[in-house]
C-alpha cells in the first residue's frame, strides 16, 4: 500500500492524540488545596480583623494616656497658678500692712 | 446574556480536567509538572469563577490559561537547564502502550521532539481539534504565527515519521 503522507499523518494524529485521563486522586488534590486556601483566607481574614483590633486598642490606649498626660499638665499648671497668685495675695497684704505702718510712723514723727 | 450561568467549581473539574491534564502533559513532557499546573490552573479558576460568563468560556479560559501555564513551567525548566522530553522520549512508549497502538504511541513521541511553540500548536490541533483562528486566540498568537508552526510542525513530523517510522507505516 502506497503511504500517503498527509492524509495518513493527520488521521493518525488525530487518533492518536485523544485525551489522556487524569491521574487518578487530581480532583481531590483540587478541592483539598481549594478548601486549604479557604481555610488560609478566613486564617487572614481573622488575623487581620485582629491586628486592626489591637491596632484600634493600642491608639486608643495612647491617644488617651497623651490626653490624661495633658489633663494632668494643665491641672497642675492651674495649682502653680493658684499657689502663685495666693502667695501674691499674702506679699500684697504684707505690704499692705507694712506701708499703712510707715504711714502711721511718718505721722507719729 | 439571555440566561445567568451559574458556574459549579466541582463540575467544572470533573468536566475539564482530562482536557487540562493532557495539554499540560504533552505540551511539557512531565506527568508531575502536568498534574501541579491541572491543580494550578483550576485554583486560578476557582479565583476567576465570578467572571467566567459560560461553559464555552469556561472551557476557553482553560485551555488558553493552561497553556500560558504550560509555557512558563517549560521557559522555566529551560532556565534550569532540564530537558524533560528527555525524560519522556525514553519511557514514553511504555506510558502510551496501554490505550494506543505502537504507532499512534511512536508518533506521539517524534511529536514530543518538535519545538514548542510547533508543538503547542499541533496539540491544539489535534487534541481539541481547534481551527487556526481558536488556536491564535488560545496561545495569544498571531494567526499567521499559528499557520506557519502548524504547517512546519507537519512537515517535520511527517519528515520524521517517513524516516523513523518506516516499518510501521508499511504494515498500514
Amino acid at each position: 500500500m502506497e503511504f500517503e503522507p498527509k492524509d495518513q499523518l493527520e488521521r493518525e494524529l488525530e487518533q492518536s492524540m485523544v485525551r489522556l485521563p487524569a491521574p487518578p486522586g487530581l480532583k481531590r488534590k483540587i478541592m483539598a488545596r481549594r478548601q486549604a486556601r479557604e481555610a488560609e483566607r478566613k486564617h487572614h481574614r481573622v488575623v487581620f480583623w485582629q491586628r486592626l483590633a489591637a491596632s484600634v486598642l493600642v491608639c486608643g490606649a495612647a491617644g488617651g494616656a497623651v490626653t490624661w498626660h495633658n489633663v494632668q499638665e494643665r491641672r497642675k499648671g492651674e495649682e502653680a497658678r493658684q499657689q502663685v497668685m495666693v502667695a501674691l495675695r499674702i506679699a500684697g497684704r504684707a505690704l499692705d500692712q507694712m506701708n499703712v505702718q510707715l504711714a502711721a510712723h511718718d505721722n507719729g514723727k | 446574556m439571555s440566561h445567568e450561568w451559574q458556574p459549579d467549581f466541582e463540575k467544572l473539574v470533573d468536566e475539564h480536567q482530562s482536557m487540562v491534564f493532557s495539554l499540560a502533559y504533552r505540551t511539557t513532557g512531565d506527568r508531575g509538572l502536568a498534574e501541579e499546573i491541572a491543580q494550578d490552573v483550576f485554583l486560578e479558576l476557582d479565583r476567576n469563577l465570578g467572571k467566567i460568563e459560560s461553559s464555552e468560556h469556561a472551557l476557553y479560559w482553560l485551555r488558553r490559561v493552561t497553556m500560558s501555564r504550560s509555557a512558563d513551567a517549560l521557559r522555566r525548566q529551560r532556565v534550569r537547564g532540564i530537558n524533560l522530553w528527555v525524560e519522556m522520549d525514553e519511557n514514553h512508549g511504555a506510558q502510551f502502550e496501554p490505550r494506543s497502538s505502537s504507532l499512534s504511541a511512536r508518533l506521539e513521541g517524534l511529536l514530543a521532539t518538535l519545538p514548542s511553540p510547533q508543538r503547542a500548536a499541533l496539540v491544539l490541533r489535534y487534541q481539541e481539534g481547534l481551527t487556526p483562528d481558536e488556536i491564535a486566540a488560545a496561545l495569544d498568537s498571531p494567526l499567521a504565527t499559528v499557520k506557519s508552526n502548524l504547517q512546519r510542525g507537519l512537515k517535520l513530523l511527517r519528515a520524521k515519521a517517513e524516516s523513523h517510522l518506516k516499518e510501521y507505516i508499511r504494515g498500514i
